[in-house]
């Protein structure tokens, strides 16, 4: 799953993909991480920018000052003197996002696209049986019983991509074919096995369990948290979902409209990568 | 004395500011780089003007936005033929004009091509969000498309008042009979697609559709065949052949989604989970900017070494040496 060396794919004459492995887990994305780290603490004046992924990364870079041959060399060498061990801690905010599970909106969104398609099973429904899950009470216990990973980030601006720290947490789902037209600013939807938040109302493709009305992004950077980015998330921070009802659901609303919302943000927090890893192959051990 | 400023009468069908190079170090974020599609007929305006080439200027798209000018200065149209107007006279594009505070500026819609820019003297001194005035319209960063009774604050201009031109043979070629010839190259994943589908690719003849903007320009054409790697792959990838576990999106990038191919361009999204088997050269992509939807585009392969001889020409035409005195 992982390589033992990085693939390299050209994207035309200024991007470079890197292939780190094929297959999507916490092991392969940290080393992705790691290695990006590395990549720019080399200061590399030919590179413009870089997009960590899931498995692997976009390097964005001026063909004028280095070749791909030199470029692809000099990412090779960088990554045999990083190695593929897994080890060491890393600073990682923990960020509380509070979700109303299968609220109206949710619901709403669902039943335009079945008023276009018929045949396809309510979101939450599909979820549930496609992880042997009894009811709804029991998915929104699964999606809320684990820390997140925040894997990558991109798509559109603030939309982030999240892997499940908890082995037993683990959500599967198909993606909707066709795509939403349109998916609610807010939507805590999940599509292969990870969960995302739609920053914007736009098109989308994962299945709908719930939503929040904390921004992850707010173009205007009219709210605190987001005076140094309108982006709220960062790749190796950890999100964690907290069911509300919606009341709570109303009160945070009223803060946002206001302009006195405050995240729950923890960012004293260090991540122990191979504690977590002992912890999370035990987690899986008593799954099975 | 006041600053001088443009203030919108019409907005056109989606004018935008834009600069260059775009919004750099932000895609890791989501943010596209933005920036003005046809980027040779971009600096050739603003050269005209007598401001660094790079320097924000107006991006037309279709039918033109109606302005006046609050102050004297210098401007310049290039791109697209929308037929420009001064006060309800025509005026020449490829050429520098000097205006007079309170006169009026209309483009109508694109004759040939699809995309016009407005450059004027000092250039446009909207706030730059994340390091670039480069508007990204769908999401709102860095502003959005002009709307009526908008006011648009100019910079300083030290431009002495020169009038240039561009000659014919100098300006970026519209396609000949609606069919664009572009550059591109084979990859990140052709190695998905079946080997008679790449040749396919660049011998078949693909037509630009209507759904096709900034955001992407859409393609119709033959289907495509895939390669094992695509058809017996890790469960992670997705289930149809042309899903792959999500990855960076470059720039240019013929994404093919199902059996569509999206060319990814400048406000395309940054990431996907679709394969992107080619990728249009950097140095051909202002001709996306100017096909418009019905027309004919064929690909033609090149190398990373041809790749580089047209980056050079590219920025030999976009200088102030294509610039004639008159």
């Amino acid at each position: 799953m992982l390589h033992d060396s990085p693939k390299f794919y050209p994207g035309g004459d200024r991007a470079i993909e890197v292939e780190i492995g094929d297959g999507m887990d916490f092991t392969v994305n940290f080393i992705v991480h790691r290695l990006v780290a590395a990549v720019r603490e080399a200061g590399i004046a030919a590179i413009e920018d870089i997009i960590p992924e899931l498995a692997s990364f976009q390097v964005n870079y001026d063909p004028d000052r280095m070749t791909y041959e030199d470029l692809t060399a000099e990412i090779g060498r960088i990554h045999a003197a990083v190695g593929s061990g897994v080890q060491g801690s890393l600073p990682s905010r923990l960020i509380s996002i509070p979700v109303a599970y299968f609220d109206p909106q949710t619901t709403k969104c669902i039943d335009d696209y079945c008023g276009t398609y018929p045949e396809k099973q309510p979101d939450p429904e599909l979820v549930c049986a496609a992880n042997d899950l009894p009811d709804r009470a029991s998915l929104m216990r699964r999606h809320s019983q684990t820390e997140y990973w925040v894997a990558a980030l991109g798509f559109w601006p603030g939309l982030c991509s999240l892997l499940p720290l908890d082995p037993q947490a683990r959500i599967v789902a198909p993606k909707y074919n066709p795509p939403r037209t349109w998916t609610p600013k807010g939507a805590v939807a999940i599509g292969g096995a990870l969960t995302c938040i739609y920053p914007d109302r736009t098109p989308g493709g994962y299945q709908l369990i719930g939503h929040t009305p904390a921004p992850i992004y707010d173009g205007t950077q009219r709210l605190f948290d987001f005076r140094d980015s309108p982006a709220l998330f960062k790749a190796g921070d950890r999100v964690r979902f907290v069911p509300v009802t919606l009341e709570e659901y109303a009160h945070v609303e009223a803060n946002v409209a206001e302009g006195t919302f405050r995240h729950d943000i923890v960012d004293y927090q260090v991540f122990a990568v191979d504690r977590y890893l002992e912890w999370s192959a035990a987690r899986s051990g008593k799954a099975k | 004395m006041t600053t001088a400023q443009i203030t919108v009468l019409k907005p056109g069908l989606e004018t935008t500011v834009q600069e260059l190079p775009g919004r750099i170090g932000y895609l890791g974020q989501g943010f596209p780089i933005s920036g003005p599609f046809d980027a040779r007929s971009f600096r050739l305006a603003n050269l005209l003007v007598g401001n660094r080439r790079d320097t924000a200027a107006l991006e037309c798209q279709f039918l033109g936005p109606k302005l006046r000018f609050e102050s004297a200065g210098l401007i310049a149209i290039t791109g697209a033929d929308m037929r420009p107007k001064l006060d309800d006279t025509p005026i020449p594009m490829w050429t520098t004009i000097a205006i007079a505070a309170g006169q009026t500026l209309e483009l109508s819609a694109a004759l040939t091509g699809a995309r016009s820019y407005i450059a004027v003297s000092g250039g446009i001194a909207t706030p730059p969000v994340l390091g670039s005035r480069a508007v990204f319209h769908m999401a709102g960063v860095g502003g959005s498309a002009l709307k009526r009774d908008d006011v648009l604050q100019l910079g300083e201009s030290d431009a002495g008042g020169t009038i240039l031109h561009v000659a014919q043979e100098r300006r970026p070629m519209m396609a000949a009979n609606g069919i664009w010839q572009i550059e591109a190259l084979a990859g990140p994943n052709d190695d998905w697609l079946d080997p008679a589908s790449v040749d396919t690719f660049f011998a078949a003849e693909w037509k630009v559709q209507a759904k096709s903007n900034r955001t992407g320009i859409r393609l119709t054409g033959p289907e495509f065949a895939f390669s094992a790697r695509a058809l017996d792959k890790d469960d992670a990838h997705g289930s149809h052949p042309s899903n792959i576990i999500d990855h960076g999106y470059p720039l240019g990038a013929v994404n093919l989604a199902g059996q569509t191919p999206i060319i990814l361009v400048f406000d395309s999204p940054s990431t996907g989970g679709f394969i992107n088997p080619f990728t249009v050269a950097s140095a051909a992509l202002w001709k996306l900017g100017q096909a418009r939807p019905g027309e004919t585009l064929r690909f033609c392969r090149i190398d990373r070494d041809q790749a580089a001889r047209l980056r050079a020409e590219f920025n030999a035409m976009s200088s102030p040496e294509v610039l004639d005195r008159v």
